[in-house]
């Protein structure tokens, strides 16, 4: 199976400290690729790293590459132009426009070829909730609405590959499933996806494969069937999942 | 004193205040950013026009586009110059930045066109208008009309368009628009070209009205700035508000009191709202 995405060897450091240490990240064509780990792993840095975003001032190294087309060195605007489209963890759309707004900012691209286009239709579809809600601002969102329009936005700019940022993050247990398993759904039809998340239970159930991040570097990549069963991601993160 | 005649003073004076300021409530509300120099880009889009008159022959309703688009040209180039300084949002360094500017240009604008008073006549500022006691001239109609005209236009592609709804995403929060794909240095470009392009066309309607200076500038912005934070910062229909209430006051104070202390009374106006409405006038 071709792959989607290739990262390789990234890292980054912010000053003298080295947050991400070298990790080469595959996602290959159709699947969902989960990467779990503790607070401080480097699991939103690697993802913000291969979106080429980050809200502070990383040195980056290292090669993104996506359907064999070179990345790195690319600004934000034109990553998520050619297809590599992340929603960063926490505020990920504008508080001060509209639902409709938000989503109109993007201008899906005239070539689809190889992407994964979602019509206003589509998005409404998927999440019903919005179209009741197309005229409110963001500030007057739910945690769950906001998370909705975030991914609706990414999903508006016909991504190849999806790059998610712990999309639970202050989410109750019932909209996350929702959430994850709209966009296994997704995945199911075709796309790409990278999820960062903490909720290891959750995202074991849904991906197709799994890293385990420790202090920026890979620990463990499996199969997520044979991850159910490593005692690392059953002491750190399942708790008494097998009990 | 003839009331009437000094509200319309006053409508002419505040309408040429908002148009004034009108680059300045863009820059700093939409883009959160700031331009120090703008009085001098003032100065300079009006010898612009008047060196354009004199030296090329062209006629005034030539010479104020043609100063209009060197300002454009002239925003693209300040805006590429401090990119990155745009881009970090620094507002510091962007001051004292601008604040050189500023400078640079009232040193090169002294050195090119002297230090004489010049003689920026618009052929609309001698084509008056008398309706019994009432007297103004086209060019305060003209002026009056455009401000308007141009604060519309303005209110609905900020509130009612893609190309606003991209301005304001990238004042509320630049890092997130390029995850947009919205390319934040070129929604900057375009912000910074009309505020100059703004200005420009301030100079054109209002600085007719008096001899032009290479020193002028100061008062322009300081004006600008009280307009615009009386208005609230960033609010378009607050800074007309503010505009034509700065306008009123200036013309009935002066006739009501003495013209001398026109500025200082209007900054203790401008004290007393923003104790009483912070946020200044457009404030919910």
């Amino acid at each position: 199976m071709t792959d989607s995405l290739e990262a390789i060897g990234i890292t980054v450091r912010y000053g003298g400290n080295v947050a991400v240490d070298g990790i080469d990240v595959a996602v290959p064509a159709g699947r969902m690729v989960g990467m779990v780990g503790a607070n401080g792993a480097g699991k939103s840095t690697l993802i913000n790293a291969i979106a080429g975003w980050s809200r502070g001032t990383p040195v980056v190294r290292g090669e993104v590459r996506l359907a064999g087309q070179k990345m790195d060195g690319l600004p934000p605007h034109r990553r998520a132009e050619r297809g590599l489209v992340l929603v960063p963890e926490g505020k990920g759309i504008f508080a001060e426009l509209t639902v409709m707004e938000n989503l109109a900012l993007v201008r899906p691209p005239a070539d689809t070829r190889g992407r994964h286009a979602f019509s206003m239709d589509d998005i409404f579809t998927l999440f019903p909730r919005l179209a009741e809600r197309r005229g409110h601002k963001g500030r007057m969102l739910s945690g769950g609405e906001r998370q909705m329009v975030a991914v609706s936005r990414a999903l508006r700019a016909a991504p190849a590959v999806l790059l998610l940022d712990e999309p639970s993050a202050g989410l109750a247990p019932r909209l996350v499933h929702e959430l994850l398993t709209t966009m296994r759904g997704l995945v199911d039809r075709g796309l790409s996806l990278l999820l960062v998340e903490q909720n290891a239970r959750a995202t074991l159930e849904l991906v197709d494969e799994l890293y385990l991040l420790e202090r920026g570097k890979v620990v463990a990549r499996e199969a997520a069937s044979d991850m159910k069963d490593d005692p690392r991601i059953l002491e750190a993160y399942l708790g008494n999942l097998t009990a | 004193m003839n009331l009437t005649q000094q509200v319309i003073n006053g409508l002419v004076l505040g309408s040429g205040y908002a148009l004034v300021a009108i680059g300045w409530t863009v820059l700093l509300g939409a883009a959160r950013l700031v331009n120090f120099a703008h009085g001098q880009l003032y100065m300079l889009a009006a010898f612009l026009a008047w060196a354009a008159m004199q030296k090329l022959g062209v006629s005034y309703f030539v010479a104020v586009p043609l100063s209009v688009l060197a300002l454009g040209l002239l925003g693209v180039a300040l805006q590429g110059m401090m990119q990155r300084l745009v881009m970090q949002q620094n507002l510091t360094s962007l001051m004292i930045v601008t604040l050189g500017f500023g400078y640079v240009i009232q040193g090169s604008a002294a050195r090119i066109f002297g230090g004489d008073p010049q003689t920026f006549a618009s052929p609309l500022e001698k084509a008056s208008v008398h309706l019994g006691e009432l007297w103004f001239t086209w060019q305060d109609v003209v002026t009056l009309v455009g401000t308007l005209l141009l604060f519309g236009v303005l209110w609905l592609v900020l509130n009612r368009t893609r190309l606003g709804a991209l301005v304001r995403s990238v004042a509320e929060d630049p890092k997130l628009a390029q995850l947009f794909g919205i390319n934040a240095a070129q929604v900057y470009i375009g912000v910074f070209v009309f505020e100059c392009a703004a200005v420009a066309l301030g100079a054109g309607l209002v600085a007719p009205r008096s001899p032009i200076l290479a020193s002028m500038g100061f008062d322009e912005v300081i004006l600008t700035f009280v307009v615009v934070v009386l208005g609230g910062i960033g609010s378009v229909g607050g800074s007309l508000l503010a505009g034509f209430g700065l306008g009123m006051f200036t013309a009935l104070f002066g006739a009501l009191v003495s013209p001398a202390y026109t500025t200082a009374a209007a900054f203790l106006v401008l004290l007393t709202v923003l104790v009483v409405r912070p946020g200044g006038l457009a404030a919910r």
